[in-house]
């Protein structure tokens, strides 16, 4: 696997306020090399979240191990940061405001906290910011590889329905990336050419566009909706883009379903992921039950954070419930990768 | 003889050119006012129609107006271009005090001026057109009061010119 190295210092300190960003240049390049998140909270202290888990405060001569010695988040901090992720054109973010985050160039998200304006019961808008989450996008190339072998039907030439459970921040998005990739790509990882993939990218997640343009690697073949609401992103695919694999996250919503069943039956594969540790919870999910119930599923990967995220613990044949890898077995399962 | 002639001339063509300056003064102001407001006018149609990043938003519309009005939008898109970190009410202000030599802006004036710097960029689409609207009928008021005072005092401070050196001149001979 590679870890794609992505420059704190030109990439997201551009978009902190003066003070926070003196801050995070001060520290050594190995720490920034391992920063996932930073965190910025009306009148509380820096913090600073680690790729590998943990998290530390920060003051102005680095990590502290107390809150005490923390710079402590202004308003003024916050408003600054806020014109700069915004190009100083808040107006120009409403949909994203409304989502609750913004992408920056190079894909890292800014996640947004304040408080909610609403119109006809929904949130119109997200204003008097109070917490701001930069999250730094950090693509693993080769993330997929040790999974790609059992979701690929060489008889058929064509991929598995894949479903990607795991809890939060456990590497869900980063493999959906680097399956869209892999696949994208196609020789010498399938032995074949690569697929027309299309992303369904309702969050901006898995693509990390930046003014609609992709900004992390997701293959020759591939094309992106971004930001557009799962259901009727999959309809426009299908309909304009002829793709062979459509790889999206989250499914959630009723809609979700009917376009999933319009998607399988016009014989395209579909690789999603969901929240959740075990089958058991998945299966009582209204959306996600009725499609394992259903048997759309040909492939289930469970992940998880226990040796780092991204660990691989079981993935299983959809219809009979068959574990074709268990990391509980040293990796093996009844069979091996084909 | 000719020598004093000569003098005489020169007193009234010195004075005249004096009440001249100070009534371009008036002019200017009022001309200023016109291209604030027009450009202002500009800045609604980029966000209403194109929801146009405030930076470049800036550049269109300085690139349309007239100096030293045009000068402000054009140094603050450049400032904010800059990466400095700096607030977008810190890029509009050094941008006009840049220019500040070059305008003709009254005290009041001069604070709305101020004050639009922190109307820029804030809220959603709404609240930007809301509070740059509100600056916008207040420099609407200031052009109809710097038109009255134009029209009062622009012929006033010619002819005072003009009068005042031939007076001088009378006394002197």
């Amino acid at each position: 696997m590679v870890k794609v190295n992505i420059s704190i210092k030109e990439q997201i300190c551009p978009f902190l306020a003066p003070r926070i960003r003196a801050i995070i240049e001060k520290l050594s390049p190995e720490l920034l090399n391992k920063t996932e998140e930073i965190r910025l909270r009306h009148s509380r202290p820096l913090i600073i979240g680690w790729a590998e888990g943990g998290e530390s405060f920060l003051g102005e001569r680095g990590p502290t191990l107390t809150a005490k010695g923390a710079y402590r988040v202004l308003s003024e901090d916050l408003e600054k940061t806020l014109e700069l992720i915004s190009n100083y054109s808040l107006y120009a973010f409403e949909e994203e405001l409304k989502q609750g985050f913004l992408t920056l160039p190079g894909g890292h998200r800014v996640g947004l906290a304040g408080r909610a304006v609403l119109e006809k019961g929904r949130v119109k808008v997200l204003r008097d910011i109070s917490s701001l989450n930069f999250r730094v996008a950090r693509q693993i190339k080769g993330a997929g590889e040790k999974v790609l072998g059992f979701l690929f039907d060489r008889d058929n030439s064509r991929v598995y329905h894949t479903l990607i459970v795991s809890p939060p921040q456990a590497g869900k998005t980063t493999l959906l990336r680097d399956l869209a990739r892999l696949i994208s790509e196609g020789d010498g990882i399938l032995g074949q050419a690569g697929k027309k993939v299309g992303i369904v990218d309702e969050r901006s997640e898995i693509a990390g566009c930046f003014r609609g343009i992709p900004q992390l690697d997701i293959g020759t073949r591939t094309d992106v909706l971004d930001a557009c609401p799962k259901a009727e992103g999959i309809m426009l695919m299908l309909r304009s883009l002829s793709p062979q694999v459509i790889v999206t996250d989250e499914l959630g919503r009723v809609e979700d379903v009917q376009a999933i069943a319009e998607a399988v039956s016009a014989g395209i594969s579909l690789i999603t992921s969901a929240h959740g540790s075990t089958l058991e919870e998945i299966l009582r999910r209204p959306v996600l039950g009725e499609l394992l119930e259903k048997n759309i599923f040909e492939r289930l990967i469970f992940l998880s954070s226990k040796r780092g995220p991204g660990t691989l613990e079981m993935i299983v044949e959809g219809e009979k419930g068959l574990p074709l890898y268990s990391a509980r077995y040293g990796g093996g399962g009844q069979k091996d990768a084909p | 003889m000719l020598l004093k002639y000569f003098g005489a001339a020169l007193i009234i063509a010195s004075t005249y050119f004096y009440g001249n300056s100070i009534s371009s003064f008036y002019r200017n102001r009022v001309g200023q006012l016109e291209e604030l407001l027009l450009g202002l006018e500009m800045f609604h149609t980029e966000i209403n129609y194109g929801l146009t990043p405030l930076p470049l938003a800036f550049m269109n519309i300085g690139a349309k107006l007239r100096e030293p009005v045009g000068a402000i939008f054009l140094g603050a898109a450049r400032e904010m271009q800059k990466s400095r970190g700096l607030s977008a009410r810190r890029c509009w202000q050094n941008a006009w005090e840049d220019s500040s030599g070059a305008l003709a802006f009254s005290a009041r004036e001069m604070k709305l001026l101020e004050r639009l710097g922190l109307a820029w960029g804030k809220g959603d689409k709404n609240d930007q057109l809301r509070q740059t609207a509100l600056i916008q009928e207040l420099l609407r008021q200031a052009l109809r009061e710097a038109r009255e005072e134009l029209q009062k005092n622009d012929k006033m401070w010619k002819y005072l010119g003009l009068l005042g050196g031939t007076t001088l001149v009378i006394f002197l001979l």
